[in-house]
């Protein structure tokens, strides 16, 4: 008999995932390791998780991993970067958030890492609120998404409007490759990690900074099911958040 | 290398980083320790190292953070109201166990503040500014060559006790020439290949965090880390004893302040007064032992400081109970002059040495 399918080798043995029933967070970290698989990057990985549910990336995946405060992912990740460079060394670096984190709090850092044309990768995983904290009113945060800091519904007077990080990265003159994402089919799970693939292979080029946004459920915090979740995705959020590459250094 | 040179504090302290190794700056400007980044990018994008112009203090702690990771030398320089915005990631880092060096060129403050010359932030250095249950390693060099000597030792201490540990001097020795020696670092190479983060190659791999949500586990980290500053304490204690030996009245003094101090007690002991100076060279680890001994046999210790007494404090809980302590300070501006000091002293002491000047 032949094996057709095994967890990923970049996957930590015995690990098994922690987060709620039904979270993308899961999904979007064996994605990552596949391709760590299949780019055989495991031994010459520096990842940097971040703040939020996003943090417990290094519980599962098995590589050297190093923790950032709140935000300033993609300024850990530089120093990583850099410092391995300073020392002839080329280590493949990568940053694994949440939208509050990459977009919010660590705008600055995120956007000035992508103006710098910084070869690193990083990964926002935008599900449209702060979820480990339960639930609060994210920058991502769509017009009439309740939370529990916008309780009848994100307005303009109050809130402002959402941010499409994928588009403002794309802006970046140092942005290699930006796209936005989705998992709620299998169709998009496959492309998603096309792209993941794409944006890892352009740090291994050299080509600058690339970054992917997956749009992700988070039934929890939602109030919703897991399947009614990614509906939710399918039919509002990739409305307002359109899945495509909004950049690609190869084809311009 | 090994020829005096007339250098500034800042410039001083650029090349003997450079000299010891050091292969990861980054900063972001704020006087009055810019030359530090000026000079910094020219000789480092000349030797293809590490060199970031970040778009903020935080930024720039936290690739210092990042590169501290690989093992690597690392260097942040920054001044007051800038270093309160480092605060989270230098609690990070302990927590980490990532060595990181933050040079801090004072200028006056709270807030704004302005470039003028103090020694507003001996609290926030060495008490800390970040949350938790930590400490940082702080030196306070008083020359311009102990700026040299001092920035050798910073990056040592940091790399030895895997911690950040700060360089701290005020703006006025930052700003000032002196003739100085660049020399060698004296200090040996700590081997850190049992914790670096390079890629998981012929290993387990590695996850350097703070985060902890078992209870217990967390309690056991924090007491290490508690072991490792007791150590700190027990091993890195530095100071210097300026005519203390027979003194009747020490001045405690640290960082240029001390240079005035020495003047002044040189003048009283002129008149047959028996002064002394004692100054910490690291003021955390504080020489409190050391202090506290010297303080039985003493009239008055007269601290000085450029603030308004923040290292009084450590003083005071040196020193036994009935030991008698004055203060003279000032937060900012005009570096308090030996003859305004000598005023004040004839005064706390009852005497009229001042006339004499």
């Amino acid at each position: 008999m032949q094996q057709v399918y095994s967890k990923p080798k970049s996957i930590k043995e015995n690990s098994s995932f922690t987060f709620c029933s039904g979270c993308d967070h899961g999904l979007a970290i064996k994605l990552v390791a596949e391709v760590i698989d299949e780019l055989n990057l495991q031994e010459e990985t520096i990842a940097v998780a971040s703040s939020g549910c996003s943090v417990f990336l290094y519980d599962f995946l098995d590589v050297d991993c190093v923790e950032s405060p709140h935000g300033r992912a993609c300024a850990v990740a530089t120093g990583i970067k850099r410092a391995h460079r300073a020392k002839g060394d080329d280590k493949f670096v990568f940053t694994y958030q949440g939208d509050g984190d990459f977009a919010s709090i660590g705008i600055a850092e995120s956007l000035h890492s992508a103006l710098r044309g910084e070869n690193i990768t990083a990964i926002c995983i935008n599900n449209t609120n702060y979820g480990m904290t339960g639930g609060q009113l994210a920058p991502t945060t769509v017009m009439g998404q309740i939370t529990t800091t916008s309780p009848t519904g994100r307005n303009k007077e109050y809130h402002g409007y959402p941010i499409k990080a994928a588009e403002h990265i794309a802006l970046c003159d140092g942005t290699s490759f930006s796209a936005r994402v989705a998992l709620y089919d299998v169709k998009n799970i496959i492309n998603t990690k096309k792209q993941i693939k794409k944006a890892f292979e352009y740090q291994k080029r050299g080509l600058g900074f690339s970054f992917i946004e997956i749009l992700s459920s988070c039934p929890t915090n939602w109030k919703l099911s897991p399947q009614d979740s990614h509906k939710k995705i399918e039919e509002k959020l990739s409305k307002v958040y359109p899945l495509k590459v909004f950049k690609d250094i190869e084809n311009e | 290398m090994n020829e005096k040179e007339l250098l500034k504090g800042n410039i001083a302290i650029a090349k003997a980083a450079l000299n010891c190794g050091c292969s990861c700056y980054f900063g972001y400007p704020i006087t009055p320790q810019t030359e530090i980044g000026e000079y910094l990018s020219e000789e480092m994008q000349e030797k293809k190292l590490a060199f970031v112009c970040a778009e903020s203090e935080i930024a720039a702690i936290n690739m210092a953070l990042g590169a501290a990771t690989s093992g690597a030398k690392v260097m942040t320089t920054s001044s007051s109201c800038a270093v309160s915005l480092m605060q989270e990631s230098l609690s990070y880092a302990t927590s980490d166990e990532l060595p990181i060096v933050l040079v801090n060129v004072m200028r006056a403050g709270p807030g704004q503040g302005y470039i003028y010359p103090s020694q507003g932030d001996y609290n926030q250095a060495t008490i800390g500014g970040g949350n938790g249950d930590y400490k940082t390693i702080v030196l306070a060099p008083s020359t311009v060559q102990e700026c040299i000597d001092m920035t050798y030792r910073v990056f040592y201490l940091s790399q030895k006790y895997k911690t950040p540990a700060i360089l701290l001097l005020d703006g006025l020795l930052g700003q000032m020439a002196e003739p100085a020696i660049v020399g060698v670092n004296p200090y040996p190479e700590i081997d850190n290949s049992s914790w670096v983060l390079d890629g998981a190659k012929n290993r387990p791999s590695r996850k350097i965090h703070s985060l902890e949500p078992d209870q217990t586990k967390l309690n056991q980290h924090i007491f290490k880390l508690h072991q490792k500053f007791m150590q700190i304490e027990q091993n890195e204690i530095d100071y210097e004893e300026f005519m203390c030996d027979d003194a009747e009245y020490i001045i405690t003094a640290f960082g240029s302040m001390a240079r005035s101090a020495k003047t002044v007690c040189e003048f009283y002991r002129s008149h047959g007064v028996k002064f002394g100076v004692f100054r910490p060279k690291t003021l955390y680890p504080f020489p409190a032992k050391r202090l506290a001994e010297l303080s039985q046999k003493v009239k008055l210790i007269i601290d000085i400081e450029m603030n308004l007494g923040q290292m009084l404090r450590d003083v005071r809980l040196a020193v036994l109970q009935n030991t008698q302590i004055s203060f003279i300070g000032k937060p900012v501006g005009d570096w308090l002059k030996p003859n305004e000091i000598i005023k004040t002293i004839d005064n706390i002491i009852g005497e009229k040495y001042a006339t004499s000047l």
